[in-house]
């Protein structure tokens, strides 16, 4: 009877210790941490005591005990220690941090020198670069509000590296059908984008699709920007529809390919809306779609030259029982708001991988094709192309990709280029 | 009264199931009697995320290699690696403020539907207790020959 007791009252313990962390507010988060470590100390001089006095008594453990369902206190105050220690390594004054990180290897047959990104020499063999070193933290103001922030520690040329805000979000979910954000955000123009982030360790292949590339490396879309998000579930049944809308200024600021000069959009304020489905019947599937419209500015034309930007984006993904399988679509319309000439730009991405075991071979076939007329992305012209590699998984936490890849270019020779990646999640 | 709503407890919760089907329990608190399997994925997948009363929906599992985990995966349709990266990817897309809280013993999780209402966990129906209020699955209890949730 003594033993149940205590055993009962060292798993209410453990469970509460367990929970503290997570359910107490910011103030109350310290306090929590020191109380595990009392009470998972308390748990352990309680079992020492169990076994002391049956010890004494000579006998055995009581059969009317719910063995079954209740831990052995060794367990629960291993348990409670085990997670004490991981609150420790990842709090900091109720702030949750993760990281991402990646190390990169990558060779070029260009004979014309492209756009350095991410540390990457143009026109070199072969270089190592790290990319983007991201540290994420959240922190949990109220039962409904919370703030997320994304700071990137990029590379740049020459081994030099630069710190930015990639998303500063403070979030309010009020339910299901209303999550409210206000901040720093990635557009969510499309899946691809909100779904992967700046963490190369969650995407399958080494990199992005080239239009789906941040804008900041050569990308073809506002990726990010600052305003406000309203996302959630509308009422559908079985059909899982959701929406979002964004209302924010996405300002844009894109280097050239072939000679890195930087061009600025100066856009005006974006809307962004977007629906897509989740049916109930096939788990793992998104069916959506999205229209962003903004307003941009050609300065080499005239101060108030400003065209109409509208990105219309369709996707089909699926993502359960081992399959990855995303499709995206996108036109990208820039027309004179005075009149002039009209530049449709479509592009799309198909991208299939299946794991076996702890290796996802993965196949990847993207194709952009902009107008050479085009105040912005004549650059980029007509490519298109293969890649297909593999990632191998060590863990949960460590990934290996390789990545070969051929892009056939307008008015350019053949690229073809080989990436190699480890990237963590820490 | 005591024993009349015992008897009722009982009847409610000490189902005789076949072996390895899995209940899904909450909260006595709950007023929640019956979930689709469809509802069930959404919520273990951190999409449905608060009760149709506003309590938010709070998320425990049992360590890997467990019956109650491993019908979880088999639910979502994940391997344990691919449910852990997908709760980091989740996490890191601001979906979810943390993974699901793993539970190293049933006893405990019983302890978490007591001391959080909008809790729900996942439990072999052999080990379902007093103090855990089994849902029904797409309208069946755990000791019907088509319940859907198995080992």
């Amino acid at each position: 009877m003594l033993r149940r007791g205590l055993l009962r009252a060292g798993q209410m313990i453990a469970l509460s210790t367990l929970l503290g962390g997570t359910a107490s507010a910011q103030d109350s988060i310290l306090a929590d941490r020191e109380t595990i470590r009392q009470l998972a100390q308390q748990i352990r001089q309680l079992q020492e005591k169990v076994a002391a006095l049956e010890a004494k008594q000579g006998s055995a453990p009581s059969t009317t005990a719910d063995t079954s369902s209740v831990p052995a206190s060794g367990d629960a105050s291993a348990s409670a220690s085990q997670l004490a220690s991981f609150q420790e390594a990842h709090e900091v004054r109720g702030i949750r941090w993760r990281g991402f990180g990646e190390v990169n290897y990558k060779v070029l047959n260009q004979r014309q020198p492209e756009l350095a990104t991410f540390g990457f020499v143009p026109g070199s063999a072969g270089n190592f670069y790290t990319g983007d070193f991201d540290l994420f933290l959240t922190s949990k103001i109220s039962e409904k509000a919370s703030v997320l922030a994304e700071v990137i520690i990029g590379e740049g040329d020459a081994q030099r590296f630069d710190i930015e805000l990639a998303r500063a979000l403070l979030k309010y979910d009020y339910n299901d059908h209303l999550r409210l954000s206000i901040g720093r955000y990635h557009t969510a123009i499309g899946y691809y984008n909100t779904a992967f982030h700046s963490g190369k360790w969650l995407q399958t292949t080494v990199d992005r699709p080239l239009v789906m590339e941040f804008a900041a490396d050569g990308g073809l879309l506002p990726t990010q920007a600052l305003g406000l998000s309203v996302t959630g579930q509308i009422p559908s049944g079985k059909l899982g529809l959701n929406y979002i809308a964004e209302y924010g200024s996405s300002d844009t600021v894109r280097p050239d390919l072939d000679d890195g000069t930087v061009v600025d959009e100066n856009n005006g304020n974006h809307v962004n809306l977007g629906l897509f489905l989740h049916p109930e019947s096939v788990p793992g599937l998104q069916i959506g779609g999205s229209y962003y419209h903004d307003r941009i500015s050609d300065f080499l034309k005239g101060p108030s030259v400003r065209l109409a930007q509208t990105v219309i984006n369709g996707h089909l993904v699926y993502a359960a029982h081992s399959f990855e399988i995303l499709n995206e679509a996108f036109l990208i319309r820039n027309a004179y708001e005075q009149g002039g000439p009209i530049s449709n730009m479509p592009a799309f991405y198909s991208q299939f991988s299946r794991r076996f075991g702890k290796v996802r071979p993965f196949f990847r076939y993207q194709y952009v094709n902009t107008n050479i007329k085009s105040s912005y992305h004549s650059d980029v012209l007509l490519r298109h192309g293969p890649s297909f590699g593999a990632r191998y998984d060590f863990n949960e936490s460590i990934a290996f990709k390789t990545q070969l890849d051929h892009t056939i270019r307008k008015g350019k020779p053949d690229l073809d280029g080989l990436q190699m990646q480890v990237s963590f999640a820490f | 009264m005591f024993l009349a709503g015992l008897s009722l407890a009982c009847a409610l919760n000490c189902v005789a199931a076949p072996a390895h089907t899995v209940a899904v329990a909450v909260s006595p608190r709950n007023s929640v009697s019956n979930v689709t399997l469809g509802d069930l994925r959404r919520i273990f997948s951190g999409e449905k995320r608060t009760w149709q009363d506003g309590t938010r929906i709070k998320l425990f599992s049992r360590a890997p290699g467990t019956t109650e985990r491993t019908a979880l995966l088999k639910l979502l349709g994940k391997s344990e690696m691919e449910y852990k990266q997908f709760w980091t990817a989740k996490v890191f897309q601001g979906d979810a403020e943390t993974e699901p809280i793993v539970l190293p013993s049933n006893g405990m999780q019983r302890e978490a539907l007591t001391a959080y209402p909008g809790a729900i966990i996942l439990v072999e129906s052999a080990d379902v207790k007093p103090g855990m209020r089994v849902l029904k699955v797409d309208g069946k209890l755990p000791d019907n020959e088509t319940y859907p949730l198995h080992r």
